[in-house]
């Protein structure tokens, strides 16, 4: 017969495909600094823990015509034109400002794989070469909570008698003393009983009743009856009720002076994003709270802080006061880890006063300040802003690098100072990775 | 499942079907068709053999596949077999009874075009490849055991880079290399020989061409290859200075496959344009038959109306290869072929043209026997084919506003598109890149030459080529191409990829 059913036999495919999958995180790790600086992830409306990321199916490499300027090519079937668009899909690494060549690579379709911005938070510690993050780098903090019922005790308040377990200890008394009373007498289980109860629990005078043999209590069968000593009584023990807490409240200061224009506002938004994801991971409460300033700073709500565009002139020192009289408020040290973050292109009216301002937010022991001296397009390096010079010289902030990025960091342990130039928006994987550095040589 | 009744029924239609071919005038054998599972018939796709070694590109379509298969419901698996001695077909359980006879009919489609066309007849002897990959899947596992996992797939990648690259012309027989050293130096030689012959002041004047043969047969003693060779894995294989054992022998397995799937690759337009045009005949004599419900029949009517859909980014072979057969049964029958109607230059006279020759049904199965792909397209590729069947090619272009690719048509000049086919389906459309030194500036380096035809090599696969090319040789390599028509040599010597004009 020629059409037959074979026996099944094991699937071989999924292994492979697995490792293809493999391969393709290979790759999305490769291009980390590009994928978190995209815009979609960080505005993305929906509040959704998964990004969808454009990424190629891993080609074998073979030897195929094609410049590099020129565009890729295909046939096809159908109506239209000359000129006319028969199709069009998101194009890789969707990068702004960028330009990009078309498709130099023709035929191969990007397909979109979803990623959890947790993973790829694993990816970036990983890249790091830091272990996942546990509590144990946290600072955990108590939190009084009131009084709870932890257990009992023999002394206490008759208003925290434990009835149940006084009775239940009373009940075990009656059942030695019965026992007791027969071995001791040699009399039998029920005479022993009436002994018992006609001494009203106490165990002398009724060995003393069936010794004498006076009993006259009369009964047909053993009732039990809890008898109480000052040891049986057990009252409810009450505890202060703690718990160890990790949380953590991040200050988030713009500039919002009038040279801080759109650019300028992402870098800021990028860094704060990725900055709470992680702390997310890190906290099991994070609170974030937005201020702006220009000459004068203030809260605000999250729509306004990336929205708002005003004019004026820059006294950063300005926010940090406001964040000093919110830590004293509202966020003690001693029960919130404090971040502050401030993005600012740097041209601070009086560095001098901010430097003052920073100090009285380190002897409030804040966790970390970072500071991100935003100036998209320039040349970075030593002509760091203003405010940063400031920083560098009055806390003595040595220069060092991540990757190509330089950062500005204080070995001492009472100065938690990052400072950090973004220039463009590769940097922003190192800034993060900086960050992170910094925070856990700070615990 | 397959029931025993639906089962019966199904070996009935195929002794019916197999009739049916044979009063078509097609050549038929036994076939083994074999009821499996769609998760079975989609690896038998992914990895092209029933059996075959494990790699991560065989998961990647098989991942694809299923994904296409399980989430859109479209992409029915239906159609696997192999040109193997007695020709083998999957059948999918839970496919559609309509949809597993429309497979039969297509396969015994398949079966003639393997047993009729030159190309396909060629890769019957190939036959035995389906053992080898069975083997071979057992074997690569005791290499992974012993030099593991990570260097077994290196090797496997790097033969798959290269796998295309096979000689030019599949009757190629191969010689050693010693044969075509003898055979140059005897008609070097020969020259020498007929310069001697030559009156005494003739002689004097082409003593500096005597001088150059003489150099050359010095050179060609030691010279590898002796002249230039295509199959670059061949040329690896065998003089490659520091592979291991198994690490040829991996890279055989890779050529000995490539070469076995190279005729299908080569008419797959025809192959499979064959297949479609005979499966419609055939499917409606079953109809007219009674064989089939009116219901089954629309299923497989809904069924052949999606697969032969014409694609707006990619040529649908199901939907131009039988367009191909139809077109040219219909010139051939109405006489449209020969000097005469190919010298006329009145338009109107050519479409009416009609002489009764009735000659198409024999024009076809000559198609189906002698032609491939790239013939195809250079004959039947005509201003009104390419009009009928709306083709045009299309660009790909970045949108800078929205950062997308935008599609656009370029053209539908049939002359152009022609062009355009016609070279796609020569070697695959791979660029030709011939092995011209193994033993380069005499310290054994390796040295290729592109064959620039106007097209330059796109660098990022380049680049990924010569990585996958010093992997094979450990010692640095070389390729000379064109760029902005200018020469240019580049190289890879293991970390630096750099270029020289």
């Amino acid at each position: 017969m020629p059409i037959t059913v074979p026996d099944v036999v094991a699937e071989r495919g999924k292994a492979d495909a697995r490792r293809h999958r493999d391969k393709q995180r290979e790759a999305i790790r490769k291009r980390l600094p590009e994928i978190i600086s995209e815009e979609a992830i960080i505005t993305r409306r929906e509040k959704g823990k998964v990004v969808k990321i454009p990424i190629r199916e891993i080609q074998i490499p073979i030897f195929r015509h094609g410049s590099a300027k020129g565009r890729a090519v295909g046939a096809g079937q159908g109506e239209g034109g000359v000129g006319d668009v028969i199709g069009r899909r998101p194009g890789p690494g969707n990068q702004p400002g960028k330009k990009g060549q078309a498709g130099s690579e023709p035929g191969v379709d990007y397909i979109e794989t979803e990623v959890e911005i947790e993973e790829l938070i694993e990816m970036m510690l990983e890249d790091l070469g830091l272990p996942r993050l546990e509590e144990k780098n946290v600072r955990e903090i108590i939190v009084d909570l009131g009084y709870k019922i932890r257990g009992t005790e023999h002394t206490g308040p008759y208003v925290l008698l434990d009835r149940k377990k006084t009775a239940k200890e009373g009940m075990r008394r009656f059942w030695h003393m019965l026992r007791a009373l027969e071995r001791d007498s040699g009399k039998d289980e029920l005479l022993c009983y009436c002994a018992l109860k006609q001494s009203g629990g106490i165990y002398a005078e009724a060995l003393k009743l069936l010794r004498d043999k006076v009993v006259t209590e009369q009964a047909k069968e053993i009732i039990p009856f809890p008898i109480l000593h000052a040891d049986d009584m057990r009252f409810h023990k009450i505890v202060k009720n703690t718990a160890l807490h990790s949380r953590a409240v991040v200050f988030a200061l713009m500039d919002v002076s009038g040279s801080m224009d759109t650019e300028k506002k992402y870098f800021a938004r990028s860094m704060l994003f990725w900055l709470v994801e992680f702390l997310r991971k890190l906290y099991e409460r994070v609170e974030i709270r937005f201020i702006i300033h220009h000459a004068t700073a203030r809260l605000v709500p999250e729509e306004e802080f990336f929205s708002t565009g005003e004019s004026g002139g820059t006294v950063c020192a300005s926010s940090y006061e406001l964040v000093d009289g919110l830590i004293e408020s509202e966020y003690p040290a001693s029960s919130w880890n404090i971040y502050v973050w401030h993005s600012s292109d740097g041209d601070d009216f009086y560095p001098d006063r901010s430097v003052v301002a920073l100090k009285k937010l380190f002897e409030r022991k804040i966790n970390m300040f970072g500071y991100c001296d935003i100036r998209p397009g320039e040349e970075r390096g030593e002509r760091a802003s203003g405010l940063l010079n400031s920083f560098v010289e009055a806390f003595q902030l040595a220069r060092e690098k991540e990757g190509n990025l330089p950062v500005y960091v204080s070995h001492h342990e009472d100065v938690p100072l990052l400072g950090l130039q973004l220039r463009q928006k590769e940097d922003i994987l190192p800034a993060l990775k900086a960050f992170l550095k910094q925070d856990r040589w700070e615990e | 499942m397959l029931t025993p009744k639906e089962l019966g029924r199904m070996n009935a239609l195929e002794k019916r079907i197999k009739d049916i071919a044979e009063e078509f005038g097609l050549h038929t054998t036994e076939i083994d068709f074999e009821v499996v599972s769609a998760r079975r018939m989609i690896e038998a796709m992914a990895y092209h053999f029933p059996t075959n070694i494990s790699h991560w590109s065989y998961g990647r379509d098989y991942d694809r596949i299923r994904t296409i298969y399980e989430h859109t419901g479209g992409g029915i698996p239906y159609e696997v077999v192999w040109n193997f001695e007695r020709p083998r077909a999957y059948l999918v359980a839970n496919n559609p009874f309509a949809l597993n006879v429309l497979t039969i009919a297509h396969v015994f489609g398949h079966v003639d075009f393997f047993l009729r066309n030159k190309y396909l007849q060629h890769g019957r002897s190939f036959a035995d490849i389906a053992e080898e990959a069975r083997h071979a899947a057992v074997k690569f596992r005791a290499y992974e055991d012993s030099y593991g996992k990570d260097a077994v797939e290196k090797i496997i990648d790097a033969g798959m880079s290269l796998q295309w690259h096979q000689n030019l012309d599949p009757f190629y027989e191969e010689q050693d290399e010693e044969t075509v050293r003898t055979y140059l130096m005897q008609t070097e030689r020969e020259r020498l020989r007929a310069l001697q012959n030559l009156s005494p002041t003739a002689r004097k004047a082409s003593e500096a061409e005597k001088k150059a043969i003489e150099t050359r047969l010095k050179a060609l003693r030691r010279k590898t290859p002796p002249e230039p060779v295509f199959d670059i894995l061949k040329y690896a294989i065998d003089r490659a200075p520091l592979l291991e054992d198994w690490e040829r022998d991996i890279l055989r397995f890779i050529r000995n496959q490539a070469r076995s799937l190279a005729p299908n690759r080569r008419t797959q337009l025809l192959n499979e344009g064959w297949a479609t045009y005979w499966h419609a005949r055939i499917m409606r004599r079953l109809f007219d038959e009674g064989l089939l419900t009116a219901e089954e029949h629309g299923m497989y009517l809904d069924f052949h109306a999606k697969v032969t859909q014409a694609n707006k980014g990619d040529l649908n072979v199901y939907s131009v290869g039988p367009a191909i057969y139809e077109y040219v049964k219909l010139r051939w029958d109405k006489g449209q072929f020969g000097r005469e109607y190919e010298d006329c230059t009145d338009p109107l006279k050519k479409e009416q043209w009609n002489t009764n020759a009735m000659k198409g049904a024999e024009k076809i199965f000559e198609v189906a026997e002698y032609y491939t792909s790239r013939m195809a397209a250079e004959e039947f590729f005509t201003p009104e084919f390419v009009h009928s069947q709306k083709l045009y090619i299309y660009e790909a272009e970045r949108d800078e506003e929205t950062g997308e690719i935008v599609y656009r048509i370029v053209t539908r000049d049939p002359e152009v598109i022609r062009e355009i086919f016609k070279n796609s389906y020569t070697l695959y459309g791979l660029p030709t890149v011939a092995v011209v030194d193994g033993n380069y500036s005499d310290r054994g380096e390796w040295y290729l030459r592109h064959h620039y035809h106007g097209e330059e090599l796109l660098p990022s696969y380049r680049n990924g080529v010569m990585a996958h090319l010093y992997y094979l040789w450990r010692r640095p390599v070389y390729l000379e191409s064109i760029v902005e028509e200018k020469p240019k040599l580049f190289s890879y010597d293991g970390s630096r990829h750099s270029e020289s004009t």
